[in-house]
C-alpha cells in the first residue's frame, strides 16, 4: 500500500496547503478577494479531510501496526498523521458550525491563525516523517530539531503532563459551558424585566 | 462571570499552553535505569574512537585512541571480608558501582567469508535472549555471540547445527576473527586475547593469557603477591575502589613471579587479590601483541596492536593480504561496565592499499610513522537490546531491506541507532505513553474546538 499511500498524500497536503493561505489571507484582509477565497475554504477543507482519512487509512496499511508502533519514526508519523487529521477536520468543523463569524474580531482572527499555523506545521511534520520512513529525510527535521523534537525521538507526553492535558481537555469546554450558559441566562432575565 | 472575549482569551491560552507544555516535556518520565530488568542507560550514547591502520610485508598495526574519564585496570577481584575471602561472581548492571571492571576494546574481522557481517556487522552475532538481556533469565549466562548459519533456526540458540557442518563453515572461512585487548588481562602482557565467533564467541587455541585464582574446594585464592619483589602481599581495597590504582603497586599478578597463596598469614579486613593470574600465552593465542605501551594518559587511552598479516591460523585468524578489502567493527567497555553495556560501530570497510572506507597505508620498515597514516574518527554507539532476530523480524520496518541486503548505513546513523536501542528497551512502556498522548493530542484539538465554537457563535448582550 505504499505506493497508493504516497499517491494519495498529495491531495490533502496540497488542499490543506491551500487552505492554511487561505486562512492567513483572510485573517487580514477583509478585501473581495480574500472573502471570495474565505467561501471556497469549507468544501476544500471538506476534500482535505475526506482525502486524509483515505490517506491515512492507506497508511496505516502500509505496515501492520505492530511494525509501525515498533519504531520511533513510524510512531511519530502515526501521532502526527492523527493530529494533523484532527486538526484540519477541527478548523473545518469550526468553519462550518460557526461561520464567517470566525473572522469577527482580532481575537477570533488570531486563534484562525493560530490554528492553521498548527495545522500546517504539523502536515509539514507529517510529510518530513514520511519521507524519513521511505528512506528520503529532508532536511526540514533539522529544523524539527531546532525547535525541541529529535524524530529519532518517540513524541510522548510524561504521566503528570497528561494529567495536565486532562484538565485543560475538561476545562475548556466547562468554561466555555458556563460563560454562554450565564450570559444567555442574564439575557433572559434582562427581557423579562422588561 | 467571564466576558465572552476573555473567555476566548483563557481558552486560547490554556490550549496553547498545553501544547507547549507537551512540546517541552515531551520523551521524558519513561527512560530510567532500572537494574531489576537488567536495564541501565549510559548518560553518553555514543563515543569516537580514532583508527589509524597501516601495515608492511608482514604486519599490520591498528592504532586505536579513545577517551575515557579514568582508567580502569581492575577486574575480578578477590575481596577478604568479615573473615573469609569472597568473589564477585555476578555481571554488574551498567557501571560496576565500585569500579571494578577492566576498560576493553575489542575489534571483529573478516575477509569477506561472513557476507551478512560486511552490511550489519556485529547486529548478526546478537540472537534471541542473550545474556543481561531483560527476562532472558538466570540461564542465559553462556548464551554469547554466534553467526547465524551455525543454527538450524537462526534465532533459536540451541539449534546448533551438527559438528561435520561447523568444520566445514570454518574450512569455508566462517568465522569472525576477534581481537579482544583488555586493560587487566592482556595488557600487562604486552598483548590482546585473540578469539573467534562461529557458534559461539570462543578463545583460539593454545595456552591462555590468565587462568583463575580462586580454589573454588578451599574457598580462598591459590596465589598471591611476593612480599619480596612486589612489597606487598595483596591490595587494600581502600587503594582500588573506585577503579583507582596506586602506582606504586602492581595491579595484577603474574604467574612468574606469584607464590602460593598463604592461609596462615593474617589477613586483614579488606584485603584483595586479583581472581585472575596472567601468564605467558602461546600458539593462536600468542598472535595479537600491543606495540610499546597501551596507555591512559590524560582522558585516553593509546593502544596499538600488531599482527601477522597471516598468524599460520587460517581457521581462527582471518588471514589479511596486500590488495585485499576486509570489514571491521569495533567495540569498547569504559567506565567500568561489561557484557552488552558497550559501545559498538557499524562494520566499516578497511582496504589495504585498495580504495575503502578506511585505506590502511603501507609502509616499509619495522614501525610505522603515524604522523604519515589517515587518521578515522569512527562513532561508536549503545546499542541497547537489539537482536538479529528482532531486525530480521516483520515486526522491524526495514526487515524487507535486509532480506534484499541493503546495508544498515544506508538507513540508519549512529545516534539513531543508540536512540532506537534506548527505546527498545522501554519498548511497552513508551508505546503505552505514546499512545495516551496520541489520543489525549486528538482530544485537546476536539475540546479546544468545541469550545472555541461555543464561544465564537455567541453574542455579547
Amino acid at each position: 500500500m505504499g505506493p497508493y499511500h504516497a499517491i494519495m498524500v498529495h491531495f490533502p497536503v496540497a488542499l490543506w496547503t491551500v487552505a492554511s493561505g487561505i486562512i492567513f489571507f483572510r485573517a487580514f484582509s477583509d478585501g473581495s478577494l480574500a472573502r471570495a477565497f474565505d467561501r471556497v475554504l469549507v468544501p476544500l477543507l471538506l476534500i482535505g479531510v475526506a482525502t486524509g482519512v483515505v490517506s491515512y487509512t492507506l497508511g496505516l496499511l502500509v505496515w501492520s501496526p505492530d511494525t509501525l508502533q515498533a519504531t520511533p519514526l513510524g510512531r511519530n508519523h502515526m501521532i502526527a498523521a492523527s493530529w494533523s487529521l484532527c486538526t484540519w477536520a477541527a478548523i473545518l468543523f469550526l468553519r462550518w458550525r460557526v461561520g464567517e463569524m470566525v473572522w469577527e474580531g482580532r481575537v477570533n482572527r488570531l486563534i484562525m491563525v493560530g490554528f492553521g499555523a498548527l495545522g500546517a506545521s504539523q502536515l509539514a511534520a507529517t510529510g518530513t516523517l514520511g519521507g524519513h520512513l521511505h528512506g528520503a529525510p529532508a532536511y526540514l527535521s533539522e529544523l524539527m530539531r531546532v525547535f525541541g523534537w529529535d524524530v529519532y525521538h518517540t513524541f510522548y507526553s510524561p504521566t503528570w503532563v497528561l494529567l495536565v492535558l486532562a484538565v485543560a481537555i475538561v476545562a475548556m469546554p466547562v468554561l466555555a459551558i458556563v460563560t454562554t450558559r450565564g450570559r444567555a441566562a442574564r439575557s433572559q432575565r434582562q427581557e423579562a424585566s422588561k | 462571570m467571564l466576558r465572552r472575549r476573555t473567555a476566548i482569551i483563557v481558552v486560547a491560552a490554556l490550549f496553547t499552553a498545553a501544547l507547549l507544555l507537551s512540546l517541552f516535556t515531551h520523551s521524558t518520565g519513561v527512560v530510567r535505569n532500572d537494574p531489576a530488568r537488567n536495564i541501565w542507560i549510559p548518560p553518553e550514547l555514543t563515543m569516537p574512537v580514532e583508527l589509524q591502520v597501516a601495515y608492511n610485508d608482514a604486519q599490520i598495526f591498528f592504532h586505536y585512541r579513545w577517551p575515557a574519564r579514568q582508567p580502569h585496570v581492575f577486574t575480578d577481584l578477590l575481596r577478604y571480608s568479615q573473615g573469609k575471602w569472597q568473589r564477585q561472581l555476578s555481571t554488574p548492571i551498567g557501571s560496576d558501582p565500585d569500579g571494578i571492571y577492566e576498560d576493553r576494546l575489542a575489534m571483529m574481522v573478516d575477509d569477506g567469508s561472513v557476507p551478512e557481517f560486511q552490511r550489519y556487522g556485529g547486529y548478526i552475532t546478537v540472537g534471541a535472549n542473550m545474556r543481561d538481556f531483560t527476562g532472558s533469565g538466570p540461564d542465559a549466562a553462556h548464551r554469547r555471540k554466534y553467526l547465524p548459519a551455525t543454527r538450524r533456526d537462526p534465532n533459536e540458540w540451541y539449534s546448533i547445527v551438527d559438528q561435520a557442518t561447523l568444520e566445514s563453515q570454518r574450512r569455508a572461512g566462517y568465522f569472525l576473527d576477534l581481537w579482544h585487548w583488555r586493560a587487566h588481562l592482556s595488557n600487562p602482557l604486552g598483548r590482546s586475547d585473540d578469539q573467534h565467533v562461529a557458534w559461539y564467541r570462543l578463545y583460539d587455541s593454545g595456552e591462555p593469557l590468565f587462568f583463575s585464582n580462586w580454589d573454588v574446594d578451599k574457598g580462598q585464592p591459590r596465589w598471591m603477591f611476593d612480599l619480596e619483589s612486589s612489597g606487598v602481599r595483596a591490595l587494600r581495597w581502600e587503594d582500588v575502589a573506585g577503579g583507582r590504582r596506586d602506582e606504586s603497586q602492581p595491579y595484577y599478578l603474574l604467574a612468574a613471579t606469584a607464590v602460593p597463596f598463604d592461609a596462615t598469614h593474617e589477613w586483614g579486613e579488606g584485603d584483595v587479590i586479583p581472581g585472575q593470574v596472567l601468564r605467558e600465552p602461546s600458539g593462536s593465542r600468542d598472535e595479537i601483541r600491543v606495540h610499546g605501551e597501551g596507555r591512559w594518559a590524560d582522558g585516553y587511552w593509546d593502544v596499538t596492536l600488531v599482527r601477522a598479516l597471516d598468524t599460520g591460523h587460517p581457521l581462527e585468524d582471518k588471514v589479511l593480504r596486500d590488495q585485499g578489502v576486509y570489514s571491521i567493527a569495533l567495540s569498547v567497555h569504559r567506565d567500568a561496565r561489561a557484557s552488552r553495556w558497550h559501545y559498538v560501530s557499524l562494520p566499516l570497510q578497511l582496504g589495504l592499499g585498495r580504495q575503502a572506507e578506511l585505506m590502511a597505508t603501507r609502509f616499509s620498515g619495522p614501525t610505522p610513522d603515524w604522523s604519515r597514516v589517515d587518521t578515522r574518527e569512527v562513532t561508536l554507539f549503545y546499542p541497547g537490546q537489539v537482536s538479529w532476530k528482532h531486525l530480521s523480524s516483520a515486526r522491524h520496518a526495514g526487515s524487507k531491506y535486509i532480506a534484499k541486503g541493503v546495508p544498515v548505513k544506508y538507513r540508519h546513523k549512529e545516534t539513531q541507532l543508540a536512540q532506537y536501542g534506548v527505546e527498545m528497551e522501554f519498548d511497552r512502556e513508551i508505546r503505552r505513553q505514546w499512545a495516551l498522548s496520541l489520543i489525549a493530542g486528538v482530544l485537546l484539538v476536539a475540546s479546544f474546538v468545541f469550545s472555541v465554537s461555543l464561544l465564537f457563535r455567541h453574542r455579547e448582550d
